[in-house]
């Protein structure tokens, strides 16, 4: 695995955010970690098929996935129900798609799954990955972690 | 929903026809998340997602018709994108009949749609507005 994998979608997460919400994240620490562990509670996961096998993985806080919907939509959001998962895994699944045209300039060519949702606190996200990198990113609407794990 | 004027790709018909339609997703989202008596809301919910998914039609027509106008390279691909979307709203359409009124299918379609139409929008229409901007400027340099 190597680090230079995490730029596309880097590149693809920063790009999105400003194009959609007219937020700038500021990349925080890369660290590599043996497990997916979060604290936040709101996680989109995209299954990765092709070239690379694996998963990206974004994590966000309630809070921070509340705001998100909330300035898109320009509506109230108060519980992370259906809706805001919804919306929230579909800014995933477009990132992702950004990150795979990233990626196959680096010659790995990757599918994407549809996202999966899950929610709660402190989650053990189950990989058969050896390591998962990750990256954090600060925002005005808050935090959120990006994990990419690669069996 | 919120319009922003970052969203614009630079063709006056095609962004007031795009501000339309974040008006009428916004409307059927409204509906959708609104608390009222099951029986009113299952019938606005359906009037505001045909109202909608009509100016998806009359949009995705106005807006193929200029690509075509101006040659526009990526028609073939972003026809194909229109198409698939048009066949996705159709067959919601068809299965809220179907099902009268299930909460957690209608707020995951519409929780959906919010974000694909931004980035649709914010994203994937700005190449047309580049190309048929060039275009006409390319025109008048020639005049």
């Amino acid at each position: 695995m190597d680090v230079k994998n995490l730029n596309p979608i880097i590149a693809a997460t920063d790009s999105v955010f400003q194009t959609m919400l007219s937020v700038k994240p500021e990349k925080g620490k890369v660290s590599i970690q043996e497990d997916l562990v979060t604290d936040k509670e709101a996680n989109v996961i995209i299954g990765m098929t092709g070239d690379i096998k694996g998963s990206i993985v974004y994590s966000f806080s309630k809070d921070m996935a509340l705001k998100v919907v909330e300035a898109m939509s320009g509506m109230e959001m108060k519980e992370l129900d259906k809706f805001v998962t919804s919306a929230m895994g579909e800014l995933g699944n477009i990132i992702s798609g950004k990150a795979t045209t990233g990626l196959a300039e680096q010659d790995l060519f990757c599918d994407i799954a549809p996202p999966q949702i899950v929610t709660g606190k402190n989650i053990n996200i189950t990989s058969e990955a050896d390591k998962v990198l990750m990256v954090k990113f600060n925002t005005e609407l808050g935090e959120f972690d990006v994990g990419f794990s690669i069996k | 929903m919120i319009w922003r004027d970052e969203y614009k790709i630079g063709v006056e018909l095609v962004d007031k026809q795009h501000q339309e339609l974040f008006k009428r997703l916004g409307n059927f989202i409204q509906t959708v998340r609104s608390d009222k008596e099951e029986s009113v809301k299952k019938k606005e919910v359906e009037k505001t997602l045909n109202f909608m998914g009509e100016y998806v039609a009359t949009h995705f027509d106005a807006e193929e018709a200029l690509q075509k106008k101006y040659n526009y390279p990526g028609f073939e691909n972003h026809h194909q994108i229109h198409e698939e979307f048009k066949a996705e709203v159709a067959e919601f359409q068809q299965e809220y009949r179907e099902n009268k009124f299930d909460e957690d299918f209608v707020m995951e379609f519409s929780g959906r749609l919010l974000t694909w139409l931004i980035n649709h929008v914010a994203s994937t229409d700005q190449d047309i507005g580049e190309h048929i901007n060039s275009v006409i400027e390319n025109e008048e340099e020639t005049k």
